[in-house]
């Protein structure tokens, strides 16, 4: 299991390279979602299944829907169909594509050599140990985390607010 | 859970209940009195309760300890909340928009520094140190339609973000060293040689949480975002998040005797001078009262680093009386600022200009003002100047030469322009375009609070013997 922790890894910085070397925002995005799935399978390689998983669906995942919702409010006309025909070419797509793939034969070694259980060390820390211990002992750090949520949200809604608003028509936003 | 841990845990909790029941009331109705009064009435609660799990204390779990040192920090912590809720009222009055989620925001901090001082583990450390921080992102940018304010919300909240990141990083390093993540354990594993990685790692969280101390040279960001935020956000953070740092680094190093690595002491000493010196003298020349706070802050935690570094004997007592001290006199000071801010719309009135003549127009708030000074300058017959003695006292005792005579340089600089805004509250008032506390500021809760706290520190300065003792009894 080694080789595909080892070979994640080097994926996960070298795609990371490619987001912040990348002077065009959207080819730094196609880095950074294979970085973040490079360091999913490092979480798999260690035996946390559990935050790897999470690590796809909430980053991967968050961000591909942020992305999307960009495209959507983005006007696309003529123009942005040229552009993208123009990033169609290889030098765009073939280096997330080639960390990509290294990542997808890493996977596909690692499951032909045995079963998906294989870690580098110690035990596999399945999503009950995770919720055992997150509400066990870790209870506070939760309750903690929701607080700075909320404080996240609260500052969110209230820096994102529009200038001249009445406090009424505010008010009625936040309550649905 | 014991019974005796539910009391150490309920001030915390009733905080956060505090900051919930303020946001469901916003989402019903937006009173802003009533806010306050919710906020103000769970933050005394809180304190009641701070008291009583006195009796209790020392208790803990795996990520939280409740021992002397967090329950007096934590009461710092919940009072200076407290005179920011009551003093943002009057200043939010007259704030276009949105007042009241300010409260949610700064009793979600006031959680965030309550935790962060009673951690034991990184996990605690560090959800507590952001739970402080993000809340205070939105403080600082909270009169968002003003430049400054957002200048200042943004720029700490980049950097606060790269202090975090250094943080995160140092202790992941620290953690890839020991595998321990217990504060004491770490700071005990010291001692065996860290090799480079743990090397690397303490050097990065010195670099985050040194960030939040704004201690130099990690100070670049304090002068502008005390001078562009908020006056209560501003007073937030230089009252309650600094105490809540400095609790949890003093509990890092009394963890543990460093008898084997004195590189960090010499590494802290360092730090030390910088802070006095530099914070001293870059105070000179500035003509706005809130950045001259700002620069008097950085060495005022300059002074107080020497506990850090001598971390044995009288170290705990004399982190409790000097922040006991330094809250205080920086609460007075902030406390006039607000008053005299919040009557208008616009950016705080912390220019020096406006507090030309000050005495003649307010004479009593001039008072208040004078005493704050004094104290931070260390003037005898203030509580400043008790604070001052005993950490010149401790570092004479660990004979830490070169802390001492930073110390009294430091002091000494310090004195030109605690005194140069002193004469210019006395000097004949300028004749046009002026800005004042309104008539009946007296009357209002702000003004009571400000006078209350002056008065506290000259009661204290005379007659320290409760403050001292409470911090003796806490110390330990």
């Amino acid at each position: 299991m080694e080789f595909a922790f080892y070979l994640s890894g080097l994926v996960a910085v070298l795609a990371t390279l490619g987001v912040i070397s990348n002077p065009n925002p959207v080819h730094g995005v196609l880095y950074l979602v294979v970085s973040l799935v490079a360091v999913a399978m490092v979480f798999f390689a260690l035996g946390a299944p559990f935050a790897g998983a999470l690590e796809i669906i909430v980053y991967a995942g968050a961000i591909m829907v942020l992305f999307v919702f960009v495209v959507m409010m983005l006007n696309l006309g003529q123009a942005a169909v040229a552009q993208e025909r123009a990033w169609l070419r290889p030098r765009t797509w073939l280096g997330p594509s080639l960390l990509a793939a290294v990542l997808l034969l890493t996977l596909i070694g690692t499951l032909w050599l045995g079963d998906g259980g294989m870690l580098v060390q110690g035990e596999i820390l399945r999503a009950r140990q995770v919720g055992i211990i997150l509400f066990g002992p870790w209870l506070l750090v939760v309750e903690l985390s929701a607080l700075l949520l909320l404080a996240a949200l609260v500052t969110a809604s209230h820096v994102g607010r529009q200038r001249q608003q009445s406090p009424d028509s505010t008010a009625n936003r936040e309550v649905s | 859970m014991s019974f005796d841990l539910v009391i150490a845990y309920s001030p915390m909790v009733l905080v956060a209940a505090t900051a919930v029941t303020a946001m469901l009331g916003i989402a019903w109705r937006r009173e802003h009195t009533v806010t306050v009064a919710v906020s103000v009435l769970g933050l005394i609660l809180a304190l009641i309760a701070q008291v009583v799990a006195w009796g209790v204390i020392p208790v803990g779990t795996a990520l939280l300890d409740f021992d002397g040192l967090a329950l007096l920090a934590g009461l710092l912590i919940l009072a200076s909340t407290l005179a920011c809720a009551i003093l943002s009222h009057r200043y939010l009055e007259a704030f276009q928009g949105a007042r009241e989620e300010f409260y949610v925001l700064l009793l979600c901090a006031a959680v965030g520094g309550l935790a962060l001082a009673a951690s034991r583990h990184l996990a605690g450390l560090f959800i507590g140190l952001e739970l402080l921080s993000m809340p205070l992102y939105g403080m600082l940018a909270y009169a968002f339609n003003q430049e400054r304010s957002l200048e200042a919300g943004i720029k700490y909240l980049i950097l606060s973000a790269a202090a975090s990141a250094f943080l995160l990083f140092g202790m992941a390093l620290l953690y890839a060293q020991t595998g321990e993540m217990q504060l004491s354990l770490l700071m005990a594993s010291l001692n065996e040689g860290l090799g480079l990685w743990g090397l690397a790692g303490i050097g990065l969280m010195i670099v985050g949480l040194g960030f939040k101390l704004s201690v130099v040279p990690f100070h670049l960001w304090t002068p502008d975002v005390y001078e562009g935020g908020p006056g209560p956000a501003t007073t937030f953070l230089a009252t309650a998040s600094k105490v809540a740092v400095f609790a949890l680094l003093l509990r890092m190093m009394l963890s543990a005797p460093l008898a084997q690595a004195d590189w960090l002491p010499a590494l802290l000493t360092v730090l030390a001078l910088a802070s006095m010196l530099v914070g001293n003298l870059l105070a000179l020349t500035q003509s706005n009262l809130k950045r001259i706070l700002g620069y008097s802050s950085i060495a005022h935690f300059g002074y107080l680093m020497i506990v850090l570094v001598v971390a044995e004997g009288l170290a705990a007592e004399t982190t409790g009386v000097y922040l006991v001290t330094y809250v205080l006199s920086t609460l007075a000071a902030f406390g006039v600022v607000i008053l005299i801010s919040g009557n208008t719309r616009g950016q705080d009135a912390a220019a020096l200009y406006y507090y030309r003549g000050l005495f003649w127009r307010r004479p009593y708030l001039t008072a208040v003002l004078t005493v704050a000074m004094l104290s931070l300058a260390g003037i005898p017959a203030t509580v400043g100047f008790i604070g001052k003695f005993y950490l010149i006292a401790l570092g004479v005792e660990a004979q830490r030469w070169w802390l001492v005579g930073g110390l009294i340089l430091g002091s000494a600089i310090g004195l030109y322009y605690y005194l140069r805004v002193t004469v210019t509250l006395y000097l004949v008032a300028p004749g046009a375009s002026r800005r004042d506390a309104p008539d009946d500021w007296g009357m209002r809760a702000g003004g009571l609070v400000v006078v209350i706290v002056a008065g506290l520190v000259i009661l204290l300065g005379v007659y320290p013997a409760p403050m001292i003792g409470l911090a003796r009894i806490l110390a330990f």
